[in-house]
């Protein structure tokens, strides 16, 4: 087949791109998409393909791909990022406080929570760099940190009656496609434009990829674990605004149920832990996917239970699938750098 | 051949902790030329390259670029001075494409977006000059080892670089491959450009360069001089040196009709051994002598059961056995491993000596409970310290605090400890001063004086010389022969290296 494309030369190379989608994770979740979403609609005798029940199946997929950016972007330089849900949830709760006790108005209240969402990202980097202490330490401490903050700002009250606009923004949906979503779909859009067409995207995943390589070409490594940090938290701004804005109204509870997701979309959709690789395609795919399984229960009523079950197993069951093909792929390399020389050889 | 001096250093000194790996090299690069860079394990080729290409600060000398002195604090800098560098070490970013890493140093962009169209001409460019044809937007992680080494050189050649240094380049690539790179180094030098080269296979050396360059403990023994001025057998002596005098040891014999303690017959591992066959009798010490790569401790954790073997036998005091954990190694059958990087492998750094030299005996002293007398592990460890003279303050220091051949004293301590039946050392002595290397040596002779097999790997060829009663040597996972020693270093040191070098020659 390489040969082939070799030959083939500049012609083929459309063609192995989709030949090479054909075998990539996320073409195999969008069959699951597909065929979950055909036959969910088919057990719900077509109820589930009317207007309703999809704005309100895309209204609520916003803010799990959101936060499954966010933890990709974490992920693509080898770090992880566990105050996703805290600093989403502080965020919400802050711009409910601001627009609801002090009166300030939506559009402002949202770009102080944007800033103060990076701003927080920002600092976790400098700190994991600055006191070079593992990332996983430093995002539990600031877990902790802003779950304290948010209990703070809203106690045990929730925080509701705040800006109509925002509430507009929040249920507004042109032809039953929300607006959250649309939100969604283009942060992801220029994620992804991001990463593979800027020379900064290009940077994080060099050195995500292989740190050492990185450093020799000039690229550093501690300016590129800030970078994703700091977009990994401008990403939970994104996602706390969406959230703000389709929730009845915010609590300290707003983000709890989030850390678990934004893991589960990225390595379902085939990001690796180890750094160097993105898929922004098929972490949306796989927010779509763990939707569905939400969707599935409510459809058949189900033991709430279930869901985390079910997501659990998918989860485990892509990392041991990825894992082994990785072995397969190491085999076959080291079977390969015995052969060749052997061959060189003997000629 | 005679162009302008590009590159020159004097004096370079480079210092890490406990060793001194640059100790006044001086080298001078001119234009149109191709120059060996040559030396044994941890002569200093690899650390001179790094100082080079701005991966280390040089602690003292002089560079100079052009006539006019430089100091390059970072390879970025080097890259752009015009030093272009193809490392011993992989330096791909695995997920990208061929032509993006080809073009990583200083990718094709425009307002900070990157243009992938411009970047696929010039990597097809430089893939071209090397005679590969391989689809510039293929992920370099589903390229073989060889194809990966040929980007990495394709690489370098994208910066343009007036001084190239290629550190064993050839490693991993066919006849073929290695022809078509040196037509590539030759046509550079006519354009005017440096070259330098590293290997360890002297044919390639004598079939490319011009001039050479010979480093020994770090310092250069040969600078810079024409490469026709001398034979092979010059520059194999320049490389071990005549200064190694064996040292005097009280005499020891080997009984050479026991029954080996540890034979390997014919036997492959998943790691890409093939046919290995060596035997290590009581009271012998067995050399296993090979450059860095040769896989001489990947066989031993093979062996230890940390590797798959996938053909031929093992056999412990005669009888064939199965080891599947380095556990089952020392309990069931008394093998002791005393690891090349005792940093990370060989001792507790945060705990004490104590604690570091019983913790493989603790299943014998232990009591009903798993209770461990305090009294009896203070006996057990204070006479192993006693009997290999470790400096501490008191049982209860940290390993971390002794000197490195303290440490390693401690880490072979607790293999005595637990009665061995059977000691494996891997590089005994790197990074220590020659007074502890000396009392290291002899410790370990005298250990196989009273009776106990050693295999030694070493890639320092005095100690082999030293040591060794048998000399088995490894090259690429397989066995190229095997010396009987002399403890004569010149004869051996020569055979020794002929036998890594002239492959074909020996394969008797």
């Amino acid at each position: 087949m390489n040969r082939l494309n070799v030959t083939l030369g500049q012609g083929s190379w459309g063609g192995s791109a989709l030949r090479r989608f054909s075998r990539s994770t996320a073409a195999m979740l969008l069959c699951v998409v597909v065929v979950g979403y055909v036959a969910l609609g088919i057990a719900s005798s077509g109820s589930f393909f009317e207007g309703p029940s999809v704005r309100v199946f895309l209204q609520y997929l916003a803010t799990p791909i959101l936060i499954g950016l966010a933890q990709m972007v974490a992920l693509c330089v080898g770090q992880l990022n566990l105050a996703v849900g805290a600093l989403g949830g502080f965020t919400a709760c802050l711009m409910g406080v601001l627009m609801a006790d002090h009166g300030v108005p939506a559009g402002v209240a949202v770009i102080v929570g944007l800033l103060t969402a990076t701003a927080i990202g920002l600092a976790t980097g400098v700190a994991i760099v600055g006191t070079q202490i593992n990332g996983f330490i430093v995002t539990l401490a600031t877990m902790t940190i802003l779950l304290g903050a948010q209990y703070r700002l809203t106690g045990t009250r929730t925080v509701d009656g705040y800006s109509r606009t925002l509430r507009d923004f929040g249920t507004a949906a042109p032809l039953n496609i929300p607006l959250v979503f649309v939100t969604a779909l283009v942060a992801a859009a220029l994620l992804a434009a991001f990463m593979y067409r800027t020379v900064a995207g290009r940077r994080l995943l060099a050195a995500g990829g292989n740190p050492l390589a990185a450093r020799l070409s000039g690229i550093s490594t501690d300016r590129q674990i800030v970078a994703a940090h700091t977009l990994s938290g401008l990403l939970i701004g994104v996602a706390a605004v969406t959230a703000t804005a389709s929730l009845p109204g915010v609590n300290r509870s707003v983000g709890g149920d989030w850390l678990l997701p934004s893991f589960a979309a990225p390595i379902i959709g085939g990001v690796a832990l180890t750094g160097g690789s993105i898929a922004v395609l098929g972490t949306v795919l796989a927010a779509f996917v763990t939707r569905l399984i939400d969707a599935a229960r409510a459809q058949f009523s189900l033991d709430p239970s279930w869901v985390n079950l079910l997501i659990g197993l998918v989860v485990l069951g892509t990392v041991a699938g990825g894992r082994l093909h990785q072995t397969r792929l190491e085999k076959s390399a080291t079977t390969d750098g015995a052969v060749l020389p052997q061959t060189g050889g003997a000629q | 051949m005679s162009g302008t001096v590009l590159l020159e250093c004097e004096d370079l000194v480079k210092v890490f902790p406990g060793v001194r790996a640059l100790d006044g090299v001086g080298l001078r690069l001119t234009a149109g030329s191709v120059h060996a860079l040559l030396g044994e394990n941890g002569a200093g080729k690899s650390t001179l390259i790094k100082v080079l290409t701005g991966v280390h600060s040089p602690d003292g000398g002089r560079l100079t670029w052009n006539g006019q002195q430089v100091h390059l604090r970072s390879p970025l800098e080097a890259t752009r001075t015009g030093i272009g560098v193809v490392h011993q070490e992989r330096n791909l970013i695995p997920g990208f494409s061929v032509a993006e890493n080809i073009t990583l140093q200083n990718p094709p962009s425009h307002r900070g977006l990157v243009d992938r169209e411009a970047m696929t001409a010039p990597a097809v460019a430089c893939l071209a000059e090397l005679g590969v044809d391989l689809d510039p937007q293929r992920p370099v992680r589903e390229l073989s080892v060889a194809q990966q080494q040929l980007v990495e050189i394709a690489k370098a050649l994208y910066t343009e670089s007036r001084v190239l240094l290629l550190d064993e380049p050839t490693a991993s690539l066919s006849p073929q491959e290695t022809e078509r790179l040196f037509e590539v180094i030759r046509r550079l030098a006519a354009r005017g450009a440096c070259v330098v080269f590293v290997s360890h296979k002297l044919e390639e050396v004598f079939e490319v360069c011009d001039t050479v360059t010979v480093l020994r403990d770090g310092k250069s023994v040969l600078e810079s001089s024409p490469l026709a001025d001398h034979t092979h057998d010059d520059i194999v002596g320049l490389m071990v040196g005549r200064a190694h005098a064996a040292t005097e040891m009280r005499p020891r014999t080997v009984d050479h009709t026991a029954t080996p303690t540890l034979v390997l017959d014919k036997v492959s591992t998943a790691g890409g051994h093939r046919d290995i066959s060596l035997e290590v009798r009581p009271g012998e010490i067995v050399g296993l002598y090979g450059l860095v790569g040769a896989g001489r401790s990947e066989l031993v954790k093979a062996v230890l059961g940390l590797d798959r073997i996938t053909g031929g036998e093992v056999r412990v005091h005669g009888s064939p056995v199965r080891i599947t954990s380095p556990r089952q190694a020392l309990h069931e059958f008394g093998i002791g491993y005393v690891t090349e990087n005792r940093k990370e492998e060989g001792v507790f750094l945060e705990q004490p000596i104590i604690r570091n030299i019983t913790v493989t005996v603790w299943k014998r002293l232990a009591k009903a409970l798993g209770f461990v007398s305090a009294r009896e592990e203070r006996d057990v460890a204070q006479d192993l310290v006693d009997r290999l003279g470790i400096r501490v303050t008191g049982l209860g220091q940290n390993a971390g605090e002794l000197s490195g051949g303290n440490q390693q004293k401690v880490s072979l301590a607790k293999w005595l400890a637990a009665d061995t039946k059977l000691l494996v050392i891997d590089e005994p002595t790197v990074g220590v001063d020659v007074r502890t290397k000396r009392a290291f040596h002899e410790l370990i002779w005298d250990l196989a004086r009273d009776g106990l097999p050693i295999l030694l790997i070493s890639s320092d060829l005095a100690e082999m010389v030293t040591l060794a009663d048998r000399i088995v040597v490894m090259t690429d996972h397989r066995i190229r022969g095997e010396l009987d020693n002399d403890r004569d270093y010149d004869r051996m040191s020569g055979r020794v290296i002929r036998l890594i070098h002239d492959r074909d020659a020996v394969r008797s």
